[in-house]
């Protein structure tokens, strides 16, 4: 009941704030109708981090115990996170063709995600060149370990290091938000729900792993009593 | 065509894309349950 009383909230507060998003924050100057960009650009770029975390989490978790659940969780996370990636670097080219009149300008900020794309799916390249699942697990771990290393250099550091065309991040180094108040309550609303959504998304595909998985693991037994 | 419409149509079909996503999931998920629950998957694990 608590569950789907969860469920319906999370679906009222989404449509209020994509409501929001298109009919009640304000537009900036110069940037028009493709400020809305940026109520899905940041949250998807953060949720990429994020996915990457967990997915270093997981592959550090099957690494101490070898539990082959954790690998399949270390997958997903890294699925997402790079979806994310995708959609971040997606919603930022159209942004950029309207600011910078092009959709590609090898930015450091672009660079670097491009890079990090590149890490990411040299993981999923890995994973299917590997046949014998405990070593792909084993090797797809510490390489999602390693890869997690690189994420805050590309995405914290370098963009900073380098001089960039793109607009300061949401906080600011003097620790101010550059909003005004309207858009700051949309542009937190639309992070925190979009957070809260692809984590229960997440779990639902954790749910969905761990099903398959008990019940492969119950008819190996039984192929293997049988013999 | 106005960029605004641009932009709320690619939303919505991502939003909806989800949204059947989702739902596919949860259903796959309530058969897995199923399926485990009939194998009697659930009471081994409470057993041990």
């Amino acid at each position: 009941m608590l569950v789907k009383i969860g469920k319906w909230l999370l679906f009222i507060l989404f449509a209020l704030t994509i409501t929001g998003v298109f009919v009640w924050a304000p537009l900036r100057e110069g940037l028009g109708e493709f400020t809305r960009v940026i109520y899905f650009h940041v949250p998807a770029a953060w949720m990429a981090v994020l996915f990457f975390l967990l997915a270093a989490y997981y592959s550090y978790r099957y690494l101490q115990t070898k539990e082959l659940l954790f690998d399949a969780y270390a997958q997903i996370s890294n699925e997402m996170g790079i979806l994310f990636a995708v959609l971040a670097t997606a919603t930022g080219s159209i942004w950029a063709k309207q600011i910078w009149h092009s959709y590609w300008n090898w930015d450091p900020r672009e660079t670097s995600i491009f890079i990090l794309l590149l890490i990411y799916g040299a993981y999923f390249s890995l994973r299917s060149a590997l046949e014998q699942e405990d070593r792909r697990a084993r090797l797809s771990a510490v390489y999602s370990l390693l890869a997690f290393v690189t994420v805050p250099f590309f995405v914290f550091i370098v963009p900073r290091i380098y001089f960039s065309l793109h607009p300061d991040p949401v906080i600011n180094v003097q620790g101010k938000v550059n909003m005004e108040a309207r858009q700051r309550i949309v542009f937190f609303s639309s992070l925190i729900l979009q957070t809260v959504f692809f984590l229960w998304v997440f779990n639902i595909r954790r749910t969905q792993v761990k099903l398959k998985m008990m019940i492969r693991r119950y008819q190996e037994t039984q192929t293997f009593k049988e013999k | 065509m106005d960029p605004l419409y641009v932009v709320l149509i690619i939303n919505l079909i991502i939003w909806l894309g989800i949204f059947l996503y989702v739902n596919k999931t949860d259903r796959e998920i309530k058969r897995l349950k199923k399926e485990v629950e009939e194998l009697g998957l659930n009471s081994q694990k409470e057993n041990r």
